[in-house]
Order: C-alpha cells, then structure tokens, then sequence
C-alpha cells in the first residue's frame, strides 16, 4: 500500500481564459472552459497510483463542505482515505490560464484551516497505525495554520522506523525540517520561490551544487529539480541527469509537477531504476501538461509522451 | 460483487484511549454517528456510537425511554457527561460487534443487515484490519 499525506488538501478551480482583462472599464472576465478536482500533492499522487492499479490510502486534514466535497472525489476516483475533520473549511485555490500563456497561469492559494491540537493528534494516531501496511509514504504540499513546521520530520521519523521508503515534495520551513531525517527522495516545491533551503536555484549551475549539497552532506538518496517548463534534474551522489520533455502542446501546468512524482513512485514501486522512474515520471508530467484532466491517468498516453523525453547524463 | 467492490473505503477509527471529549469532537466534524476501535494494528476491537455516549452517560437511559416517559434533566445529563469527558471511549464501545470479510457476497451480507437491522458495519480483511465500512446505502446503490 501506499499512503500519502497531503496536511492542506484544496478543490483546484482551473479556468482557461482567451484574455484576463485589466482594463477598469472592465471589471468581468468570461471563462472559455472550467473545472474543478479535489486536489492537493498527496491526493493528486494518489489519484494516479489508484488509476494505474495500486492500492493506496490518501491521508491529510479536512474541513466544512469543500472537505465534504474532497472526501467524496477522492473515494470515486478508487482511493481509500482517512481524513481528519478540522474546523472551518479546506481550502479552493484557484488557477487562470491565459490562452498563449499556459506555463504563466495566474494562481491564488488560500491557507487553509486552522488544525487543533486535538486533531493533530488524532492524526498522528491513525498515521502511526497506517503507517506500518504502508511501503511507501509521500508527503506534500504546504502545511496549513496549527500545524508545526517539523510536521513531516515527525511522521519521516515513524516511517524510517518501520523501514518504510518514503518521498517528499514541498517548501519552505517545511521542507528544510523534513530533509533532516532523510527522504529517500525529495522534490522541492519550487513554484513560489526558486530556492531550495534558502539557496537560490535559478540557474543548471545553482542547481547542482545545491542539490549535491543535500545528497552528500545530508544523506539524501537523490533529488528531482524542475528547472525548465519541461526539464528536470536528477541528482544522486553517483550521478546527474538531465530530462527534457520535446514537443509538448501545453494545456496546463495544474498538477504536472505530482504526476512527476507520481510516475517516479510507481516506477520504482514496480522495480524499475531511478533512472528510469524519473523518465517514466517525466512522460506522466507531459501527458497530464498536455490534458485539460487534473492528472492524466491513461497508460498509453503516458507511453506516447515517453517518446518525447530524451535524457542526457551530465556527470 | 463482493463487499470489497462496493463498500466505502473510509479508515476513520480511534485508538482506545481516546478520550470522551475527543470522539465527539470527531462525530461532530466527520458526520458519522458511530465508529470503528481499533487497536495499534488496525484490527477492529469494537464500535462506539453516539448511542453508547448517552447510555454511558445515564446508565439504562434507552431501556427506560421504552416503559416511561422518562428523561433525566438536561443539567443532570450534561453533568454526567461532563463527568465522563476524560473517559477512554474503550469503556462505553460495544464490544462483540459483527465484522464482515471483504470476500463476502452483497447478498450474504444483505440479508444480515436487513435481519440485524444493522445501518453500517466494519469490514476487514482476512487478517481482521479495518479496510472500510458498509453502509447501507453502500447495499442499496449495489443491488439496484
């Protein structure tokens, strides 16, 4: 089983927009195509490891009717949960993609609810349980109000101690406290600010000292920078690669980054590379970039848009 | 179809040491009138529902409801819950409650829920670990 743990769950609202109007005199804009997912990193990996045949279980914080909502796509979409009840209401975070600038989208993120202490505990209780059936965990996204940015470093620590492997995309705070019980493998979020811990990750030359610097020194097993619209690094403390994605007719940008991982996942969970899983995971991001779908869960998509992804190893 | 295809995968369970206070705090956000207890494994010990809370706090309270008109002051029952708040829930759950395997036919299990009168129950797996719940509404969506 694999379980993921997403803390600050959200319903993505995309809509697709020929031109976001500024004018005054013009205060309305008028969608051309909507739609909306229950969303958020862990439950997005979920969806696609649900859609491909493994069983997974999709943990994190819900609250209100939006949580109702979540709760309900994500049981439809074939993933079992075990969310925690909040007050308040999760979060809508909403995405406008502007014909001709689809790798530009406009995005507004809310916070989230603010989660007790009771609730944290609850959910270190059913984690703690869960945990244990589980052969992979993945952590991700953003942790909302109440919740300690030693959050994921906590739960990493419980896997670690029943040998479980374990995956992290996210930021921030959050992040730096996680990488201090070492992932096996560790996506920085990098769509708010190109950094990683505080360390500008601009350009291919900032990266990879960076990201060494994470594998060497902190005993990471490897880590996937996007550093491109369609390019991504992998570092590991033998090796770095370079993925390019070619061709690619983008639609939206909204979830590529948790295919990746998504792909990466499932890859390794069926015995492949590294090396491969990051190529496989690559073609899962094009194929959901290039579908107006949250995720794109169609293997032989996902197969096609391999053939776009060329690799090329750096050292 | 087995009950593995139609019921509704939802994990929510507490430990037995959570308290009172804290469950119903959990029927109140999560909607459910009862739930699953579970031990450190996942294997289902018992339920406790909303229904345990209030015979836990006014012992014989549901038997009386049949014979008298009685209901205790609204302060007198307040009190008593009060007075069990920090309670572990292991105390009020009922116990020998029915479990289903996952591999059980629809209609097996239909039967036993009409004649039981049963709203929802707990389904495990061959090991006895929570892997969802059966509504009855899981039953009807099944067998329309």
């Amino acid at each position: 089983m694999i379980l993921t743990v997403t803390p600050n769950p959200a319903l993505d609202k995309v809509y697709w927009v020929d031109k976001l109007n500024t004018e005054l005199e013009t205060l309305m804009t008028r969608s051309t195509q909507s739609m909306g997912w229950a969303g958020g990193k862990g439950i997005n990996i979920s969806t696609f490891l649900a859609r491909m045949g493994l069983e997974t279980v999709a943990m994190g914080f819900i609250a209100g009717h939006t949580g109702r909502v979540i709760e309900n796509r994500v049981r439809e979409a074939g993933i079992t949960t075990s969310f925690v009840w909040a007050e308040g209401e999760t979060r809508t975070n909403v995405a406008v993609i502007q014909k001709g600038r689809e790798d530009r989208p406009l995005v507004i993120s809310e916070s989230g609810p603010l989660i007790s202490e009771m609730a944290l505990r609850h959910f270190l209780q059913s984690y703690t349980r869960l945990v244990r059936r589980a052969r992979w965990v993945v952590f991700g996204g953003s942790l909302p109000p109440g919740v300690p940015a030693h959050f994921y470093r906590e739960l990493l620590k419980i896997a670690h101690e029943h040998k479980v492997k374990t995956a992290v995309n996210a930021s921030g705070e959050a992040l730096s406290e996680a990488l201090k019980e070492k992932p096996f493998l560790v996506k920085p979020d990098t769509r708010e600010r190109r950094e990683i811990c505080g360390e500008p990750v601009e350009s291919d030359e900032q990266i990879i000292p960076v990201s060494r610097r994470l594998v060497s020194a902190l005993g990471i097993g490897a880590v996937v920078v996007s550093h491109r619209v369609t390019s991504d690094m992998l570092i590991t403390s033998q090796e770095i690669w370079d993925f390019d994605a070619y061709n690619v007719k983008l639609v939206k940008l909204v979830g590529a980054e948790d295919a990746l991982l998504a792909g990466m996942v499932f890859q390794l969970e069926k015995g492949h590379s590294l090396i491969d899983a990051v190529e496989f995971g690559m073609a899962a991001a094009t194929a959901s970039a290039e579908s107006p779908e949250q995720i794109c869960c169609d293997m032989q998509c996902v197969q096609q848009a391999r053939e776009k992804i060329r690799r090329v190893k750096l050292a | 179809m087995k009950i593995r295809e139609i019921m509704t995968r939802d994990l929510t369970s507490v430990d037995p040491d959570t308290t009172v206070r804290e469950l119903i705090s959990i029927l109140d956000k999560s909607g459910l009138s009862s739930i699953p207890v579970v031990d450190e494994d996942g294997r289902v010990l018992g339920i406790v529902s909303e229904r345990d809370l209030i015979e836990g706090a006014v012992p014989g309270y549901f038997e009386l409801l049949h014979g008298a008109s009685f209901l205790p002051a609204v302060d007198q029952f307040s009190q008593k819950l009060r007075e069990i708040q920090h309670d572990p829930v292991s105390l009020y759950m009922t116990r020998n409650t029915i479990k289903i395997d996952e591999e059980e036919d629809d209609l097996a299990v239909a039967d036993l829920m009409i004649h039981k009168s049963l709203k929802m129950l707990p389904v495990v797996s061959k090991d006895g670990i929570l892997v969802g719940m059966l509504r009855r509404i899981d039953l009807l969506k099944d067998l329309l």
